[in-house]
């Protein structure tokens, strides 16, 4: 049986903007699938392409077994989605999107408000379901939108950045609600330009950057394949010189501020206890030593040659 | 995996869903009333207006009526019609900016859903602008000498020109999902209303609108509806009037059809 | 025109920079409209639409019906009512750039700045007024090539330009002072029907003599109808200080309100921001 999702050579263009340029993509049934890029990267689009509200300018995509352009119907039978921006409709109260929710999907009414009682329950909504959705917070919004997803028990889910603008807690909930999904058998297609995200919820990942992937796999394989732990000291300012020259022989420079210097450390963390000591027998007194694993950020940044700036979750260094 | 949920296409039925969007359509203005203000007030006031500036045009020659409010009331209940329509193409496009309209377009049933809900729910919408002019024509002394068959005819314009309105507005706001497209919307309506025999009949008018107003089909559809407020219903004036109704619906959700598929696949 | 506001005096500025500083937020504000057809384009088309269907369909009144004496054709009738409904819509347009101003904080980059407070206001109805006078030009010119000729010849004309400056202050103060109240480009546009409202219930489109019973006695007494008959009368009938006075007084009074108003307005918007 072929896979949930495949992918070949899927282009979009917007007049002269190329959003996506040949992209190419397998996610296997019972994955999680993390699809990570920085804005305007191309996530939405490809997302948009999959679920058929896009038509691709050229390449081949099939979902649930079915091409998204010519059995486009087949294909939403098939998929759930969430989208960027949780489109609801703030006139409505949160029972009576799941009843259209429902019948957009051609279920009975009666089927449709049992589904709709336990889904609301399982995200937590039973109690506002009768009130107006514009009256709920940004992430009730995006747990009723999972919800609505989830009313025709799809077999393929669709999740564009379905944390951002969360708070830790919501975000949490809403990953182990994921998780849950997926145990019970959804794959999972999620896009996100959180680091962390992608890292805990993704069986596998592709990085995608102005509208390519430059990165596909597992993580713990990408960030393992970048390798280098990055080490970091603060020396006096006239003696960066030394204390570069020292720590050339363990590892290549990274760039760093001012008063430091950094290197990806070749032979691993062990290592750093010798080169301090080379920089202490060289006569350098270190101030500060700051040792990070590698990240997926350092995978971007070796496929990119950027980083993934001001994406990353505040608290998320050191993960490994 | 999760066992296919959903019935098999065949059985798929765009019924209900069709129901279920003209009853949303119609929600807004049950929960904002305000947003039923303009469909009405625009309407009154052109009644109000129109009798009370132009009432001495009834002594051209051409007039069929001494009342002045019998001869504007159909044509405020026709413009306000047209414009109940260009209210569900602007409804679209909100829905569309805000992306509630993606959920529709994930629907995996027949695209006819989403054109036939909005339909119904302008018609609907049509019917209340019609029955709050009526009433307010009548309190201001209009005349309806063609009885209930009369009214019948009025209603019937009025649906029919707010469904075809409907038809040209999504047909466009599908092909310029943007706000932009609310002026152009408007222009056009606004012109094909006033480029017909509104306020003077044809045999009155002196210069370049009399040949427009000759084409305009929505000229036969305003002599249905009017003729049961200056004199009988009479099949020869009826007949035209369904068929550029008829014409109408066809030549323009035939548009509003083949722009919903520009959207997606 | 416009009295001192606060901050006047704390600022202390020369006469002759205030003159530029006017100059300088007045040509803003024209070059501001004049940048965005979308805003004034249907301010010119609508009017000339409107006039060019009357004129054909309502064409034979001119012959049939009372108050029409010594008018050739509709649109000789229409050329005043055309001017103001386009100075009327053009004014609000301008309001609806005040808001956007507030919204965008640029009125905030202003009050920071030694701007004296008049110019603020003033300048912008100097762009208003500017304006005004171009779409009387405009339709003077175009109607003209239609044949409309102003039976008082070129002060006539000049009066017409007048006329449609005072206006342009008197809709551009109201506009200026809803949206110093508000900020809310809604509540300005909300006018719009209004001024529609306002200009229907008047001679503009049709003489009061034509109109019967309680809407007759509201158009007769509505100041617009005064405004607009003076001024018509110049185009119909010849040159006519007396009318034109009545007129222009009556508009001028109303623009006199209107600044007065938006003055306030601009006033207590000052003191919420310090
Ligand atoms: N409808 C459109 N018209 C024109 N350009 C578009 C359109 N949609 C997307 N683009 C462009 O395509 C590129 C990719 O956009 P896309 O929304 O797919 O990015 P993204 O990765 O989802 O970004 P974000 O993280 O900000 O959501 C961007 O340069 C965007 O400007
Ligand atoms: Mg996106």
């Amino acid at each position: 049986m072929s896979h949930p999702i495949e992918v070949e050579g899927l282009v979009r263009r917007f007049g002269d903007i190329v959003a996506v340029a040949g992209v190419d993509l397998v996610v296997k049934r019972g994955e999680i699938f993390g699809f990570l890029g920085p804005n305007g990267a191309g996530k939405t689009t490809v997302v948009r392409m999959l679920t058929t509200l896009l038509r691709p300018s050229a390449g081949v995509a099939r979902v649930a077994g079915h091409d998204v352009v010519s059995a486009a119907g087949a294909v939403r039978r098939s998929i759930g989605v969430a989208l960027q921006d949780a489109a609801i409709d703030p006139l409505m109260t949160g029972r009576e999107l799941v009843r259209l929710q429902a019948v957009l999907h051609g279920i009975g009414r009666s089927e449709a408000d049992r589904r709709g009682d336990v889904l609301l329950e399982r995200v937590g909504l039973s109690a506002a379901s009768h009130r107006r959705v514009g009256t709920y917070s940004g992430g009730m919004r995006r747990r009723l939108d999972l919800a609505l997803a989830l009313v025709h028990e799809p077999s393929v889910l669709f999740l564009d950045e379905p944390t951002t603008g969360l708070d830790p807690t919501s975000r949490m909930a809403l990953w182990e609600e994921v998780r849950r999904l997926n145990r019970e058998g959804t794959t999972v297609f999620l896009t996100t330009q959180y680091l962390e995200e992608a890292d805990v919820l993704a069986g596998r990942i592709a990085i995608i950057d102005d509208g390519r992937i430059v990165r596909e796999g597992d993580p713990k394989v990408l960030k393992a394949a970048v390798g280098h732990y990055r080490l970091q000291v603060t020396v006096a300012p006239h003696q960066l010189a030394t204390a570069r020259q020292v720590l050339d022989a363990f590892g290549d420079p990274r760039p760093s501020h001012d008063t430091t210097v950094a290197i990806g450390l070749r032979s691993g963390p062990a290592t750093v206890s010798v080169a301090l000591r080379a920089l202490e027998d060289a006569g350098v007194p270190v101030e500060q030593v700051e040792l990070d694993a590698p990240s997926l950020d350092d995978v971007f940044a070796e496929a990119t040659g950027r980083r993934l700036e001001g994406s990353a979750i505040p608290d998320e260094s050191g993960r490994e | 995996m999760t066992a296919p949920a959903v019935a098999p296409p065949s059985v798929f039925s765009w019924v209900p869903l069709a129901l279920a969007l003209g009853r949303r359509s119609l929600l807004g203005i049950w929960r904002i009333p305000a947003a039923m203000v303009p469909l009405l007030a625009m309407p009154i006031f052109f009644l109000v207006a129109f009798s009370g500036s132009f009432s001495s045009l009834l002594e051209l020659p051409s007039f069929p009526t001494d009342n002045v409010v019998s001869w504007f009331a159909p044509f405020a209940i026709i413009q306000g019609s047209a414009f109940a329509g260009f209210g569900i193409g602007f409804a679209t496009v909100r829905d569309i900016e805000t992306g509630f309209y993606d959920r529709l377009l994930l629907s995996p049933g027949s695209r006819i859903a989403l054109l036939v809900g909005p339909a119904l729910a302008t018609a609907a919408r049509a019917l209340v602008t019609a029955t709050a002019v009526l009433m307010v024509a009548l309190v201001m002394g209009a005349r309806i000498p063609g009885g209930a068959l009369g009214l019948v005819m009025v209603l019937l314009a009025s649906m029919g020109t707010a469904v075809i309105s409907a038809g040209w507005s999504l047909g466009l706001v599908f092909r310029m999902p943007n706000q932009r497209s609310g002026p152009i919307l408007q222009l056009v309506i606004f012109v094909c209303t006033f480029l017909s025999t509104g306020t003077v009949p044809l045999a009155d008018q002196i210069g370049w609108t009399e040949p427009l107003a000759r084409l305009n089909p929505l000229t036969d559809v305003l002599a249905l509806a009017r003729q049961g407020f200056v004199g009988e219903v009479t099949w020869a004036t009826t007949w035209p009037g369904l068929v550029a109704l008829v014409g109408g619906l066809v030549v323009l959700w035939t548009w509003a059809a083949t722009g919903i598929r520009k959207l997606t696949p | 025109m416009a009295a001192a506001v606060v901050g006047d005096r704390d600022v202390g500025l020369g006469a002759r920079a205030v003159v530029e500083q006017v100059r300088a937020l007045g040509l803003r504000s024209i070059r501001g409209t004049l940048r965005q057809p979308q805003v004034w384009l249907p301010g010119l088309l609508f009017p000339m639409f409107i006039a060019a269907v009357n004129t054909s369909a309502m064409g034979k009144a001119v012959e049939f019906l009372p108050g029409f004496d010594g008018v050739d054709s509709l649109l000789d009738f229409l050329l005043v009512a055309s001017i103001t409904q386009s100075v009327l819509f053009g004014g609000l347009a301008a309001g609806t750039d005040t808001t956007t101003d507030i919204q965008t904080g640029f009125f905030d980059r202003l009050l920071a700045s030694p701007v004296s407070r008049t110019s603020i206001l003033v300048g912008r109805l100097m762009g208003a007024s500017v304006t005004g006078a171009l779409q009387a030009l405009v339709f003077i010119a175009l109607y003209g090539a239609f044949g409309v000729r102003i039976a008082a010849g070129v002060p006539g004309g000049l009066l017409l330009v007048a006329y449609a400056m005072v206006l342009a202050l008197v809709i551009g103060g109201f506009a200026a002072l809803l949206a110093l109240r508000t900020g809310s480009a809604e509540a300005v546009q909300n006018m719009f029907p209004l001024t529609f409202i306002v200009l229907f219930m008047s001679s503009a489109f049709f003489p009061t003599e034509s109109m019967e019973g309680s809407y007759r006695s509201i158009a007769s007494h509505n100041p617009l109808t005064w405004m607009v008959d003076g001024m018509r009368y110049q185009v119909i009938v010849g040159l006519d200080w007396s009318q034109a006075a009545m007129s222009l007084s009556w508009t001028a009074g109303l623009a006199v309100l209107a600044i007065f108003g938006a003055n306030r307005a601009l006033r207590a918007r000052l003191r919420r921001a310090t």
